[in-house]
């Protein structure tokens, strides 16, 4: 059971700071509060007291939402669900929904917000290898001599272990800014125990651009997560993949290169099989989303894949 | 503690009151606003039983802080049918029987509601998609999705509204024929109350200490700190059982709270009832328990050893009940056989995962009769052992059977009940005690995890000769219905088969784990695991097919059982036919085919499982525009 004397929503980040400072040692930030009403229970954390809970999903910083052809900026509060439901945000992001289906449940994705996925650094988070694969870069504040300061890392150095990040003690994860990515064809590959909440053993976003002759990649960008502590992009393989054009020995040769990155503590062969499969089924449909036809993804290559 | 103002528009009446910091919008809704067919399943966002609309969106109201629902408009199931006129949603619900035990219900007319405002022309597909957040554990979801898709095409028109009507039938029959169920409409309102929602004038909070060890002996217990209390009403241990301290369904080897010593994690030990559940929650981190740790043993195999921990005086050997049957010569049988095959088979330990966690209210009444309320599916027995334990004649214990939100056998066992009289007893006030999810994972019974050796004698056309058949079950630290369990596990376990010669031994063994108990089909699955799947390896080895196996041994019109009863009817044999029939069988013996089976696929068969049904709709709506 999770316990608090005091639940305060500030409505500004001067006042969340204001907040931080005052109740130091004592807090803790709540975004969507879906993993830490979960945590605050037997067999977890069991029954916790906090001071003060400080909820931030109300900022209007952290609530932004900017959507165009040279940015996408997103507000750490944005909720899961805007994935599925903004169609501007699903064409600069083609792959997030995809991943955002697969994210807990229609609920929960309403108050499960993306930079409260980030902070909770899960290996098996489901939003983070979307965004490994946009290059996305987070934005942190604190406020020091009563002035907001902000810095910006890029999210590799921003997610640093199972649970770890480089969010200092009275720092807010703001917001995130990805590189748009209109045009590319995006898939988000899973697997679990059960269709809806399910924590992922292993998932892959894969995002393609073809050239204008649909045989070739312009682009690929290819991120795996739940086979270590923190997600991979997989930069040998999109060079690899860049290489040559579409087909399939090659596709078959691109999904057998991450099978050795598994270093998860358990079911290791497990994970090495599902790899395999997920990066071909992955590919398959980012390259068929970008447009690829029946010429270049044949039958056979269909059935290779499924 | 400060406490949070709210103001909220619920179910369209404006609410302003004050609430704790720590509650959540669940907690809001069912103790203060007693709205409570918004059911609490699991407090982790993992069932949906508590799905309600905030801002006309769903959510899960056990993950929202409260303080989150500050000026929101909030819907519950009880808004769906204000006027007492049940929604389009739950009148279809009604219709074709999709609540079971109903405690999942609400929730999931919430979802289905949910689901028909964000798409009214969803497919089945993308309503399973959209219900994914919400768990039902009684009816597999087909009669849940039917109603949803009743519901979709009255409202676009496609049914007429007669659709939601009640079938005639014709008087006085009921076999063969749809009837609605009397109890669905308080179902899917959410009106019914489970013990869990029920409330008393004055009423305390009860919680329960456990048991950190597996085996160990209890040195003292000192509850005088938590007595102390401000809050505090009443504190209970072995030593407040006035009577004969014992319950189980077989054998009463199980105290109310443990007894000089503790045999499995999660055992009660001591409770406490007290003015909120916060207090009762602090005052049992104040009881001292003293243990001294025993030897555990976790394998029933390792506990029939010579020299192995004991964990009940009377049972030294560790065995809570053996089963033997014996018919004819096995030996003799065995010599006989052309093929002999033998094989081990396990089974794991299973949770019944009702939707209701366990729940009751306890109090004494008027005339000093101590009453419990709870979902027992066994109120007459535990009436007795009641009336032992607290030392009162049978006419002063009452058990009221509050409705059971899913119970699979789980909630026979009187694992609260007989707390919840103490503690009413003790205080002289009614006293209300609900599980966690977690709790009652963690210390209510289980399946019985079983190893089975079977050995099969057959002759070369397919007939059994001879049946050696011997399961150890690990019964966990007490009895409950494991004596029963054994007996049901050796008399069905060889199955609907003639067979002359016969050797079956069941064994339930204490261990520490935690105990085992009923479950849907008590005992029979264990052991008929292992013979249908030895019969299926036998056919494989004989070159038949598995259904011809069966047919060839079963037991016919006349037969005697195991257990040699004899049988003037036997349906076995239409029973097969009927699932062969259904699942398209392709004849032949399992090593005849391969990758050109016919029936893995197509009519009947469900697709592989996957997500992302809304796109295709979305495809639709795009290319319609």
């Amino acid at each position: 059971m999770l316990l608090c004397d005091e639940y305060l929503t500030p409505t500004t980040l001067d006042e969340a700071f204001y907040l931080i400072d005052a109740h130091r040692g004592g807090y803790r930030l709540v975004a969507g509060a879906t993993d830490l009403l979960p945590w605050a229970r037997e067999g977890r954390a069991g029954d916790v007291h906090i001071p003060v809970l400080i909820d931030i999903a109300r900022i209007p910083e952290l609530r932004e939402r900017i959507v165009d052809d040279t940015r996408v900026r997103l507000g750490a509060a944005t909720p899961i669900q805007r994935f599925l439901d903004d169609p501007a945000l699903g064409r600069a992001m083609p792959a997030m929904p995809r991943c955002a289906v697969w994210f807990a449940d229609d609920q929960l994705r309403e108050s499960a917000t993306i930079g409260g996925n980030i902070v909770n650094a899960s290996p098996a988070a489901d939003g983070t290898p979307p965004l490994f694969a946009h290059g996305a870069v987070v934005k942190l504040g604190r406020r020091r001599n009563g002035r907001i300061e902000t810095r910006r890392l890029p999210i590799q150095d921003f997610v640093t272990g199972p649970g770890k990040t480089a969010l200092a003690d009275d720092e807010i994860l703001i917001a995130i800014d990805c590189e748009p990515l209109p045009g590319y064809g995006g898939s988000f590959e899973k697997v679990g125990h059960r269709r809806s909440l399910v924590i992922s053993t292993v998932c892959l976003a894969a995002l393609v651009k073809l050239d204008a002759s649909g045989r070739n990649f312009e682009d690929v960008r290819l991120c795996i997560g739940g086979i270590g502590p923190v997600p991979v992009r997989m930069t040998d393989v999109e060079r690899f993949l860049l290489s040559g054009p579409i087909a399939a020995s090659r596709l078959e040769q691109a999904a057998e290169m991450p099978v050795g990155l598994v270093r998860s503590r358990t079911r290791q062969d497990y994970r090495r099989d599902v790899v395999r499969g997920f990066m071909m089924r992955g590919l398959f449909n980012a390259v068929q989303r970008a447009g690829a036809g029946p010429d270049v993804l044949t039958p056979e290559m269909e059935a290779a894949c499924a | 503690m400060p406490e949070l103002r709210i103001e909220a528009t619920v179910n369209g009446r404006k609410v302003a009151r004050s609430a704790l910091p720590h509650q959540r919008l669940l907690d809001f809704l069912r103790e203060d606003l007693h709205l409570t067919g918004t059911k609490d399943g699991c407090g982790a966002g993992e069932c949906g039983a508590c799905s309600v609309f905030v801002d006309g969106v769903l959510m899960k109201s056990c993950l929202m802080p409260v303080g989150k629902a500050q000026g929101s408009k909030i819907e519950t199931v009880e808004g769906l049918a204000r006027k007492g006129n049940l929604s389009l949603l739950q009148q279809a619900f009604h219709k074709t029987g999709a609540s079971q035990c109903g405690y999942c219900i609400p929730g999931m007319v919430m979802a289905a509601t949910a689901a028909l405002r964000a798409n009214p022309f969803a497919d089945r597909e993308e309503i399973k998609e959209r219900l994914g957040g919400n768990i039902c554990r009684c009816t597999g979801y087909q009669k849940i999705f039917d109603a949803v898709e009743l519901a979709r095409d009255v409202q676009n028109g496609r049914l007429p509204a007669t659709a939601l009507a009640e079938t005639d039938v014709a008087e006085g029959k009921y076999i063969g024929a749809n009837v609605r169920r009397l109890d669905a409409p308080g179902k899917v309102s959410g009106a019914l109350k489970y013990a869990g929602d029920m409330t008393m004038p004055h009423m305390l909070h009860m919680q329960v200490l456990r048991s950190p060890h597996p085996h160990a002996i209890i040195e003292e217990i000192d509850t005088s700190e938590a007595e102390a209390m401000e809050g505090v009403e009443g504190v209970i241990t072995c030593a407040d059982v006035p009577g004969e301290d014992g319950f189980g369904v077989f054998v009463h080897d199980q105290p109310v709270m443990a007894r000089g010593k503790v045999r499995y994690v999660g055992e009660a030990v001591a409770a406490v009832a007290a003015e909120d559940l916060v207090t009762a929650k602090r005052a049992l981190s104040k009881i001292r328990v003293r243990y001294r740790p025993l030897s555990a043993v976790f394998d029933p195999f390792d506990a029939m050893k010579p020299g192995a921990p004991v964990l009940h005086d009377y049972a030294p050997d560790n065995v809570t009940k053996h089963i033997p049957i014996r018919k004819g010569d096995v030996e003799a049988g065995f010599a006989r056989s052309d093929l002999v095959v033998e094989q081990d088979y396990e089974t794991q330990a299973i949770e019944h995962a009702y939707l209701e966690p366990e729940a009751g209210l306890g109090y004494v009444d008027h005339d000093g009769v101590v009453t419990i309320v709870s979902p027992s599916q066994n109120i007459t027995h535990h009436r007795h052992m009641l009336s032992k334990i607290i030392n009162k004649p049978i006419s002063k214990v009452r058990f009221i059977m509050s409705p059971v939100g899913g119970g699979f056998g789980g909630k026979e066992d009187m694992i609260y009940q007989g707390m919840l009289a103490l503690m009413a007893m003790k205080t002289r006030r009614p006293v209300r005690l609900v599980f966690t999810r977690e709790e009652s994972i963690a210390v209510t019974a289980k399946r019985h995890p079983s190893r089975t050796t079977l050995r099969m004698g057959l002759r070369r056309d397919g007939r059994i000769q001879a049946v050696a058949l011997k399961m150890v079950c690990d019964g966990g630290a007490y009895g409950l219905s494991t004596e029963g369990v054994m007996r049901k596990a050796a008399i069905l376990g060889a199955g609907p088969y003639d067979i002359p010669n016969l050797r079956v031994d069941t064994y339930g063994i204490y261990t520490n784990n935690t105990p085992s108990g009923a479950f849907r089909s008590f005992g029979a699955l264990q052991t008929q695991f292992a013979t249908e799947s030895h019969l299926d390896i036998c056919a494989e080895r004989l070159g038949l097919d598995p259904f011809e196996i069966r047919r060839i041994n079963a037991m016919r019109d006349g037969a005697e059982t195991h257990t040699k009863q004899k049988l003037k009817s036997v349906s076995y044999l239409r029973v097969l036919e009927a699932a062969e029939r259904g699942s398209r069988w392709e004849k032949g013996a399992p090593v005849s085919r391969g990758d050109a089976r016919t029936d893995l696929a197509g009519e009947g068969v469900r697709e592989p499982c996957s997500l992302g049904a809304r796109f295709a709709t979305d495809a639709t709506r795009e290319a319609a525009e």
